[in-house]
């Protein structure tokens, strides 16, 4: 790439238009902290020059300009409509800087509460995998054993994990144990699921090529089936995943003493509308930050396929 | 007379599909020598793959035995390498490691370094040298034929089973892999060459390798003929296809083969 394709970009042009934007009056009655905004677009915009540089391909400098561009232009948007003009009830609608601001001012608060709801997350997620993968993989292995296990885990899958909440609490001491239960359910029956039907699809070719080879039983099972169903089974963590997300911040809505989905409610309820987008926010950049690493993982151990 | 490495009597096979029982093979009988490179040919649907399923100890027979140096065969064994048209490799481990990996499971006594060694000694004799560290999938379909081919010498087995191994591979790579594969398998003394058996539907790809040549005819899949193949060792194509010899042997296992399909074209039993 040439330093032209690599620096002459809309999305800087986005940025000067974003800061331009900061010179009209405010006319919003509230605190704007418009400092804070300005500090963030500069910010981003520094990080995005220095691996403007380091980019290699030409495809991915220009999707990570697009983003930043769509970032720098929804800030313009959400500025001009809150702090510059304020045709959105300021109340409900906080200016940017003051989401920022906010964050900035609460971050201990959030981190200890991300790293709460993570921790569950992690656990029960783990918890699950470690418990679903290798029973899914005997069970699938068993022919007759696979094709009743495949009925029963899609009845126990059909149950929204949420409704098991009540009786989670009915039945375990604390609020954090019944969110690692509920996470592991969530995530129990997608990864279940997906290890037996990785394991009863492997390409028929490819068990013949291992049965002319004498593999061992033992073997066979975690050299050869394990590695074969391995796409399924990312593809079921990957759908336990997500979902764990969501019934964690709802279970934490219902009845936490921390975690993001408890500082959502917890401050909509005072009508502190600026932390709770602060912790909408947040929660979004958590959970895609998790998915990429995940992502990655996959990328890497699944990296043979085409 | 020595006895034969692999003795074939009276083997038949059925299968069923939807319902009905078909036969697909029907008193086959042939041995191979030790030592002895057969090819088994004959049109698509005469059960020439199923025969060597058979001798890869995959499929049962209905009936009649097959015996590997007089004992009868049951299931796959240790002395048997086999190399498939399709998904020979795994495609998760390297080039490097699937060999490895075959080795594993046929000498025990090897140590991890001495098995990656004997693969990489193999991966250079099929011209992969560079390739060990891609998997499968990085690999054009005769460089994985080639690395199925390592893994199955690398193995040292008696005996070699191939099923097909060149026919998804484009013409001029065939002929590559089929001019690799016989100077492999040459350039062992004649004591110890492997007892080869090769199915195939290329006429002049089993004149080139093989000692002796069975056609098989179809439905049910009978053996038509069992053809020596009357040309010294080493062979080398390009003199080899020159000669009025060769066009005539050529001339004669074609009509072998069609000989099957006039006389059904002739018949009733019209089957395109």
């Amino acid at each position: 790439m040439t330093l032209k394709d690599r620096l002459l970009r809309v999305a800087h042009l986005l940025f000067v238009i974003l800061l331009l934007v900061q010179l009209l009056p405010d006319r919003s009655t509230k605190d704007v902290y418009t400092g804070a905004l300005i500090a963030f677009a500069v910010g981003l915009e520094a990080l995005t020059l220095a691996l403007s540089f380091l980019i290699k391909k030409k495809e991915s400098l220009t999707l990570l300009l697009d983003i930043v561009g769509f970032i720098f232009v929804l800030l313009t948007v959400w500025s001009l409509a809150t702090a510059k003009f304020n045709v959105l009830n300021d109340l409900l609608f906080p200016a940017p800087g003051k989401v920022l601001h906010q964050f900035a001012e609460d971050r201990e608060k959030i981190i200890i509460n991300i790293k709460s709801s993570l921790g569950i997350t992690v656990k029960g997620f783990l918890l699950a995998a470690a418990a679903a993968i290798p029973l899914g993989l005997f069970l699938g292995w068993n022919a007759r054993l696979g094709g009743a296990a495949t009925y029963i885990s899609k009845f126990f899958s059909s149950i929204p994990p949420i409704v098991y909440i009540p009786y989670g609490i009915a039945l375990l001491p604390t609020f954090r144990s019944v969110s690692v239960f509920v996470i592991f359910l969530a995530t129990f029956w997608p990864v279940f699921a997906g290890t037996m039907s990785g394991v009863m699809h492997v390409d028929q070719r490819i068990i013949d090529s291992a049965k002319v080879l004498n593999v061992p039983k033992p073997e066979m099972l975690f050299s050869v089936i394990l590695p074969a169903a391995l796409p399924q089974i990312f593809l079921g963590c990957n759908q336990g995943l997500s979902v764990s997300f969501i019934l964690l911040t709802s279970a934490e809505m219902i009845g936490a003493r921390d975690g993001m989905g408890y500082y959502v409610k917890y401050y909509s309820d005072f009508g502190d509308y600026t932390r709770t987008i602060t912790g909408l926010l947040v929660i979004g950049v958590v959970v895609i930050g998790v998915t990429f690493l995940f992502n990655l993982l996959q990328k890497r151990m699944l990296r043979w396929k085409k | 007379m020595p006895t034969n490495k692999i003795e074939i009597r009276n083997l038949s096979v059925d299968y069923t599909e939807r319902g009905k029982q078909f036969n697909a093979l029907h008193d086959v009988s042939f041995g191979v020598g030790a030592g002895e490179f057969v090819s088994v040919i004959g049109a698509s649907g005469c059960g020439k793959s199923t025969l060597l399923s058979v001798l890869e100890g995959l499929y049962q027979a209905a009936g009649g035995s097959v015996e590997i140096d007089g004992t009868p065969l049951h299931g796959t064994g240790r002395e048997r390498g086999v190399v498939f048209q399709h998904y020979s490799l795994f495609p998760w481990m390297t080039t490097r490691s699937n060999i490895a990996f075959g080795i594993k499971q046929a000498r025990h006594d090897l140590s991890r370094r001495e098995r990656y060694q004997i693969a990489d000694e193999f991966l250079g004799k099929v011209g992969l040298a560079e390739f060990g560290k891609k998997y499968p999938s990085q690999l054009s379909g005769g460089m994985q034929q080639r690395a199925a081919i390592a893994r199955a010498l690398a193995m040292n087995t008696e005996i070699l089973l191939m099923d097909e191994p060149f026919s998804a591979i484009d013409a001029k790579n065939r002929i590559i892999l089929q001019e690799l594969l016989l100077s492999l398998w040459e350039g062992d003394s004649p004591e110890h060459r492997k007892t080869v058996v090769f199915v195939t539907h290329d006429i002049d790809e089993a004149i080139l390798l093989s000692d002796k040549i069975v056609v098989l005819t179809a439905h049910p899949g009978t053996v038509n003929e069992i053809v020596q193949v009357p040309f010294e060792r080493p062979r080398n194509r390009a003199e080899l296809v020159k000669t009025e010899e060769y066009g005539r042997f050529r001339n004669r296992l074609l009509s072998l083969l069609y000989q099957d399909v006039a006389e059904r074209i002739g018949g009733e039993e019209v089957v395109l």
